[in-house]
């Protein structure tokens, strides 16, 4: 006669199975969606607290725009993706250069345009996972009383519990994706050169910061 | 009517032949250098831009700048200042009730029934209720306006877009989108009655108030990319293209897309820690 008796050996094993299997997937997926949505929320609302009030002198404004841009968004990643192939070309010098040209680039230009379009008030409706770090915040902005919501896409991507903006798509057309396009297309006709985009960033950042926009 | 109709198109055959030609020979004249075909990296580039007049495209665009400067620019810019918002968006509103036939054709044509009868309610909402289309009543209802045109449809219908195109004053296009024109062009009844009529101006007046709703819309956006762009002519080439994807997907997001998202950002730091390590942590 043989006694059934448990292989407690195994137990440890199942307890912590038992618990992926239940935690695991479902609860962390589902706080994942809630996070990044938390995080484009709070984004907005920190854009309207410190970003549109135009009492502000505009350069004062800039680098406020500077420090939430920089904690709030990948700035090195996306500069990184939009360079492309061209950035493992780069030499060293080149490549500190282009990143400290691309955010004031974005400072510069941004600075008056989020605020216009993330002051109004933001309604989130959805959040689609990529993958276990990438989601996609779907929200609709309503820019005037009665005209019709523009649609704004954010891709987030997290990091030890951090999250990061890496492209805005508005009505479809990606930030990123545009200025990959708009870099490209300098970088061609300046005989394929890092040199020729640095020359034209640094001109371009020059007269967008004289304006007062 | 249709007999008349179908009369009406060898006459645009023949100006369109004429077109056709016209800008053959435009063609003929400045064309992109094509890459060193052993740069595999820059052949793909070149393939992905597809834009191989691009010379003679940017004459082109810069002779419709040249004229937004000295006519539609100036001319948006005291519609949107003059005009109150009220009669704006009451204009804005008849232009987008006017284009209801068009659009439900295309709806039908491809195979979205429940669009094509929203877009249907629209019109009898907003030409009822929103006297002859001025209050987007249907919107604040919420059935919201959804744009289709042929060129859309023929997407819909798996044929290529081509080559980019930059047309003498209509702006970006490509021949899927020329073709759109053209034949929406055509199927709106409201052109038929005034080609059969001999009520032409209606047709050259709403073109016109059209162009005005458009860039007064789009004014400051417009002034913006200008402004902050390095090749104005690239960003806009991108940007139509992003455009007409995310309408041809009706706003769906289009997973083909490269995004800079997916591992970007960790990237960042020069020892990446292996997902399942972040997992763990949570």
């Amino acid at each position: 006669m043989t006694i059934w008796r448990p292989n407690l050996s195994l137990l440890p094993v199942l307890i912590i199975l038992s618990c992926l299997s239940f935690t695991h997937t479902p609860a962390l997926s589902a706080s994942f969606e809630e996070e990044a949505t938390e995080f484009v929320q709070n984004l907005a609302e920190m854009a309207i607290r410190d970003l549109t009030d135009k009492s502000t002198p505009r350069t004062q404004r800039i680098e406020r725009f500077r420090t939430y841009f920089n904690e709030h968004f990948a700035v090195s990643g996306i500069g990184k993706w939009i360079l492309g192939r061209h950035w493992r070309k780069a030499s060293e010098a080149e490549r500190s250069e282009y990143l400290i040209l691309f955010e004031d680039l974005m400072v510069v230009s941004y600075v008056d345009r989020f605020a216009a379009y993330v002051g109004e008030p933001l309604h989130i409706h959805k959040a689609l996972i990529q993958d276990e770090n990438n989601i996609t915040v779907f929200s609709e902005i309503h820019q005037k009383e009665g005209s019709t919501a523009v649609r704004v896409d954010w891709r987030v991507a997290r990091k030890d519990g951090l999250f990061k903006v890496v492209d805005v798509v508005v009505e479809g057309t990606s930030m990123s994706n545009t200025l990959r396009s708009d870099f490209g297309s300098i970088i061609r006709q300046r005989g394929g050169k890092i040199a020729g985009l640095l020359e034209a960033l640094r001109e371009k950042t020059a007269s967008l910061r004289k304006d007062d926009g | 009517m249709l007999i008349r109709f179908l009369e009406s198109i060898p006459k645009a055959r023949f100006s369109l032949r004429f077109l056709v030609l016209a800008f053959a020979s435009v063609m003929m004249v400045g064309c992109a250098t094509a890459p060193d075909p052993k740069d595999s990296e820059a052949v793909a580039e070149y393939q992905q831009i597809n834009d191989p007049a691009e010379p003679t495209m940017r004459a082109i665009f810069a002779f419709n700048q040249a004229l937004d400067n000295a006519i539609l620019k100036p001319v948006a810019n005291v519609y949107r200042n003059a005009a109150p918002e009220k009669v704006r968006a009451g204009v804005h509103n008849f232009l987008n009730n006017l284009r209801t036939p068009v659009i439900f054709f295309n709806d039908v044509l491809q195979g979205e029934f429940q669009s094509a009868i929203t877009t249907l309610v629209r019109f009898l909402i907003n030409t009822t209720a929103g006297i002859f289309g001025l209050n987007d009543t249907a919107g604040d209802l919420g059935i919201d306006y959804k744009n289709e045109d042929f060129g859309q449809t023929l997407a819909v219908w798996n044929m290529p877009e081509g080559p980019y195109l930059m047309l003498p004053v209509f702006g970006p296009s490509n021949p899927r989108d020329v073709i759109g024109r053209v034949v929406d062009f055509f199927i709106d009844p409201l052109n038929m009655w005034a080609r059969n009529s001999d009520e032409e101006w209606t047709i050259y007046t709403r073109t016109v108030v059209d162009a005005v709703d458009f860039r007064a819309l789009h004014y400051d956006a417009i002034e913006d990319l200008e402004k902050s762009s390095l090749d104005f002519y690239a960003t806009i080439r991108s940007l139509y293209r992003q455009r007409r994807t995310d309408e041809i997907n009706n706003g769906k997001v289009d997973p083909s897309t490269a995004v800079p998202s997916i591992g970007q950002f960790q990237d960042e730091e020069t020892e990446p820690r292996a997902s399942n390590e972040i997992s763990q942590t949570n």
